[in-house]
């Protein structure tokens, strides 16, 4: 397999995550609103807000330095990049499948997260450095829990390469029900729910901004910028979904070969399981409450049990 | 077959409870019906004594020297409570409904302890444990005071969790010999196999079978519900928890601690003699501090708990009599001490030491009976648990345990102190002229008289019958 | 690949089901969730009894399972919710004596010495399934802990249920053919503990005005 190929299809995996992200949380925003009895949006209506957002002026508040003006440009850039390392398609190693491992993803999502933070400070507004300060706890919180599943991960794959983890947990097809599969499951389902903001931890939806988490950061952002971070927020959500679905949960419906049917194969295959898991997302988020603020670090205390016991469990098993 | 009769009469008894209105009738009849299982267990005693042992069913029920003297304690101290409460729980006065309620539980209790002593299948026996446990909760908070059931709660929560602790214990028990290739799972089958089970195994099932039975058994540091439950209850209650329900759980460790020490590695005797040891010493040190009789007594049997651990502690055939010894008499001596304690409460409506002074000169018979009972639980002479306590003592200096033999004699002599100082206040201190006293309703009078006689009889003398099946008992226990 | 293979591995994942549901204990506030936990653990536990038993196939553990069905899935619901004041199940505890992140740290690290001990009891003797030792064990510590952290009288009781279901996850691995005790115990034993439970809660509600059996502390050494 050539390099020129392998790099190509790294641009089609590019390609399918920017293209898809707002249509992913087009259709989580309508399942949301039919769940609760009402019609809600077009599932394109991500697309239509893009659209409207890239054509209005960029306002900028006057205290503002090049942080806030670079800060979209990191969120939107970080979830590509990770982009590159996981397998959204094929189940062959890819051109970037090598410049880093899973350790390297999270920090890389982390670099957005971080200037997306020094920006809602760096704007002046109050809410801004509210929802930095409790964006920054969460994460503190949520770290730990990703490194130990990664641990956990490690011990059973023996590398942390996204593309070589995803073969082991199903080699033998018995492994997919050994215990610490189940509990990094588990575990990484809940670092999902806290790391995109989404109920029982923040409600992406909420308007009150003394309540908000994430969102209170973005508040002083439009146009062009806010249009970025938009698009970055929902890449990012896509980028963990695959992570969750291709690497973790059900490495199947992937390409083996760089051949065009069986890429379509796969698109349509990654497209169903992503929506799967955004139907369950949805379903959770839509049957739980908001936690209050302090509780969410009993929240995380739990993932974090979960995982450590999914690492136990994985350098115990015989 | 007898043996099944002589464990299960009561049953009848507790049958006859649950009919409507049978509350008028219920002290006799279930007085009557352990008399009667009393009685039979005199006889299996005999029988025992004569043959050995006397089975019921092969491997699961059967009685041996050592087990026929724990239910001869049982059943005698049974068969005094029984005649104690028909006076004691009139006197109280509770609701119809309650009266029965406490009968037909007492015999059920009485029927678990008894099936302890005849069970030689441990996981039997585990079932009977866990049952006393069960079917006494309700006796401890009969009271009905928040303080009653602050007792038996935790009375509940600690014993059972020993209990479920204990279960796993049998469980790896059971394992280790199956994957030793044994196959049967009694006390003896146990013992000949244990040279060939896996020692890490049978590790793990000493420590999980000494923490979960010792919470049972109240020692230390497991104790701390002990004083609570045995002094809340209703005193005949007390008199068989103190008297005898630990002595039998203990009874199940001992029995099985001829399998630990066929594995060197587990050291079953210095954790015995350390547990032994540490609540010794423990509640030498609480009884000093007590406020209340029943506590006091409490107390006393953790000591003695700690007491016969140390004489479990001891391999030799001395040491075993010893322990035998120590067995009946605490049983006899600490039920007279409650039955006293008891009818403390009754005439002088309390049992906390601040309040009571000048027993003997308002109600010499109870105050007669209370310093008896106290003297004979502290082991002064000439009562019997001087004498268990004299021969463990010189079971230890012949096994070259001297250590034992010094904090037996240093720790029970403060103990002794401590009691003393506080029972003689209370029996022959200043008279109290402010404080009404009650009478003693006759049963309960008889039974504080007649449970001393035996006390101070084997101070003196012990019958051939009797010292035959202590030292079979002393044999089985060192060569199973 | 057959179906045998899959019978460890399915036996497996429903130990790791358990040891999450030892944790929920320890985590849920409202009594009602707390009774919800405890009847999926011995469902798990009842599960386990039947993978286990499926092959080589033996009457002994289906036993067992169906037993721990009826008393604990059924039976003791029932008693709790007959015999216990209704308005405690929705109750929030709020009044445990550590936090809930401290107790799961805890937890945590109890879990760790019951998987270390577990495991160095497996490797003693030949078994029918290790991780049902390692978790039973893991779950045991896990369930002193809930009945030392809980002050409420049903979440102690289910402390307690939940040891017993620790002990017997281990004992269907290490003892599949116990003689009747496991049938027995569980089918006698325990449903008169719950009964002789909820008796005693219903008193202590009745008597003091809560279930909260912890701030019960009226005896000790020196009264003030």
């Amino acid at each position: 397999m050539s390099i020129a190929t392998t790099f190509g299809l790294n641009l089609l995996q590019l390609a399918f995550v920017v293209g898809l992200a707002p249509l992913f949380s087009g259709i989580a925003g309508r399942w949301r609103e039919n769940i609760q009895g009402k019609r809600g949006p077009s599932i394109w209506q991500p697309y239509r807000d893009l659209r409207k957002l890239f054509a209005k002026e960029d306002r900028r508040s006057e205290s503002a330095t090049w942080i806030a003006r670079f800060a979209p440009y990191a969120v939107c850039l970080s979830p590509m990049l990770v982009t590159l390392l996981i397998p959204v398609l094929t189940d062959f190693p890819l051109f970037g499948a090598f410049a880093g491992d899973m350790l390297a993803a999270g920090f890389i999502l982390g670099i957005g997260g971080f200037f997306l933070t020094l920006a809602a400070v760096d704007t002046g507004v109050p809410y801004g450095a509210m929802g930095a300060s409790r964006t920054r706890m969460v994460g503190f919180l949520a770290e730990p829990v990703l490194i130990v599943i990664l641990f956990a991960v490690s011990f059973v794959a023996n590398s942390t390469i996204p593309y070589i983890v995803q073969q082991q947990w199903v080699h033998p097809p018995a492994h997919f029900f050994s215990p610490a599969h189940v509990l990094v499951l588990v575990a990484f389902f809940m670092l999902i729910i806290a790391e995109t903001g989404r109920l029982p931890v923040d409600n992406p939806l909420g308007h009150f901004e003394l309540a908000m988490i994430e969102e209170s950061r973005v508040l002083d952002f439009s146009g062009r910028s806010f249009a970025l971070l938009k698009w970055g927020s929902a890449m990012k959500m896509v980028v963990l979904a695959v992570v969750f679905v291709n690497v973790l949960f059900a490495p199947w419906g992937l390409a083996t070969t760089p051949v065009l049917q069986a890429l379509a194969q796969a698109i349509i295959a990654v497209f169903i399981k992503i929506v799967v898991l955004l139907a369950v997302l949805v379903v959770v988020e839509t049957s739980f409450s908001k936690l209050r603020l302090f509780r969410i670090a009993e929240y995380l205390g739990g993932a974090f049990v979960v995982a450590v016991t999914a690492m136990i469990a994985a350098v115990l098993s015989p | 077959m007898i043996l099944f009769v002589a464990v299960l009469l009561p049953v009848l008894a507790a049958l006859w409870c649950a009919f409507p209105r049978s509350e008028r009738g219920a002290p006799v009849v279930t007085a009557s019906f352990i008399a009667a299982s009393f009685l039979l267990t005199i006889w299996i005693a005999a029988c025992t004594a004569a043959r050995g042992q006397v089975v019921a069913v092969g491997d699961w029920v059967q009685v041996d020297a050592f087990a026929v003297v724990l239910m001869l304690a049982i059943a005698t101290v049974s068969f005094g409570a029984a005649v104690y409460s028909t006076g004691y729980i009139a006197h109280l006065n509770p609701p119809p409904q309650r009266v029965r309620l406490y009968y037909a539980n007492f015999s059920l209790f009485i029927v678990s302890m008894l099936a302890i002593s005849v069970c030689v299948e441990p996981g039997l026996a585990w079932i009977a444990v866990e049952l006393t446990t069960l079917l006494s909760v309700l006796l401890v908070s009969f009271a009905d005071t928040p303080e009653a059931l602050e007792a038996a709660w935790k009375y509940m929560v600690i014993t059972l969790l020993g209990a479920t602790v204990a279960v796993l214990g049998v469980l790896v028990l059971f394992w280790a010999q199956h994957a030793a290739g044994g196959t049967t799972f009694t006390y003896a089958g146990l013992a000949a196999d244990a040279h060939r089970m896996n020692p890490v195994l049978v590790s793990a099932a000493f420590a999980l079978l000494l923490i979960g039975f010792g919470a049972k058994i109240g020692l230390f540091p497991m104790h701390t519900w002990l004083p609570d439950a045995h002094s809340q209850a209703p005193a005949p209650v007390c008199a068989i928890l103190s008297g005898v329900e630990t002595s039998a759980v203990l009874y199940v460790l001992i029995r099985l601690a001829a399998t630990f020490r066929a594995i060197p590695a587990v050291h079953a005797d210095l954790w015995f003699a350390i547990f032994g040891a540490a609540s010794l010493v423990a509640a030498a040190l609480l009884i000093v501090q007590t406020h209340d009789l029943k506590r006091l007594f409490a107390f006393s049997t953790v000591e003695h708990m700690g007491i016969m651990l140390l004489a479990a502690s001891i391999t030799t055939a001395a040491g075993g009599i010893g322990l035998v010894w120590q067995m009946l008499s605490h049983a006899l001596a600490k039920s007279l001490c409650f039955f006293a304690a008891g009818g403390v409460a009754l005439v002088a409506g309390t049992t906390e030491i601040a309040k009571l002074r000048g027993l003997q000169a308002r109600a010499p018979l109870v105050g007669t009976m209370l310093l008896i009972g106290a003297l004979a639980i502290a082991g002064a002479p000439p009562f019997a648990v001087f004498l268990s306590e004299l021969a463990i003592a010189l079971a230890a200096v012949y096994a070259g345990h001297v250590w034992i033999a010094v904090v037996l004699l240093l720790f029970v002599g403060i103990a002794f102190a401590g009691m003393m100082g506080k029972v003689t206040s209370v029996v022959l201190g200043r008279e109290d002229v402010h404080r009404e006293i009650g009478r003693l309703p006759r049963s309960t009078a008889v039974v504080l008289v007649c449970a001393a006689v035996p006390v101070l009889v084997l101070g003196f003398w012990i019958p051939g019958g009797l010292a035959h099946l202590f030292s079979t008992a002393a044999t089985e226990m060192v060569a199973p | 690949m057959n179906a045998q293979a899959f019978i460890p591995e399915i036996n497996a994942l429903i130990c790791g089901f358990f040891v999450l549901s030892a944790f929920a204990m320890v985590v849920v506030r409202q009594i009602g969730a707390c009774l919800g936990v405890f009847i999926a653990q011995s469902l798990l536990l009842a599960l386990s009894a039947f993978v286990l038993g499926a092959s080589p196939f033996s009457w002994h553990l289906y036993a067992v399972g169906i037993v721990t069905l009826l008393s604990k899935v059924i039976v003791i619901p029932w008693l709790l919710r007959r015999f216990v004041p209704g308005e405690i199940y929705t109750l929030r505890e709020i009044s445990q004596s550590i936090d809930v992140p401290t107790a799961l740290l805890i937890a945590l690290a109890l879990a760790l010495v019951g998987f270390v001990l577990g495991t160095r009891l497996v490797t003693a003797a030949p078994l029918l399934a290790t991780q049902n030792v390692i978790v039973g064990l893991a779950s045991l510590l896990i369930g002193a802990l809930v009945l030392a952290v809980r002050r409420e009288a049903v979440p102690q009781m289910l402390g307690i249920l939940a040891m017993e279901n620790a002990a017997f996850l281990a004992g269907i691995a290490i003892a599949p053919d116990f003689p009747l005790i496991a049938e027995l115990a569980i089918a006698f034993d325990v449903p008169l503990l719950a009964f002789i439970v909820a008796i005693l809660t219903r008193a202590v509600y009745r008597r003091v005005g809560s279930t909260a059996v912890g701030e019960l502390a009226a005896l000790r050494e020196h009264p003030q």
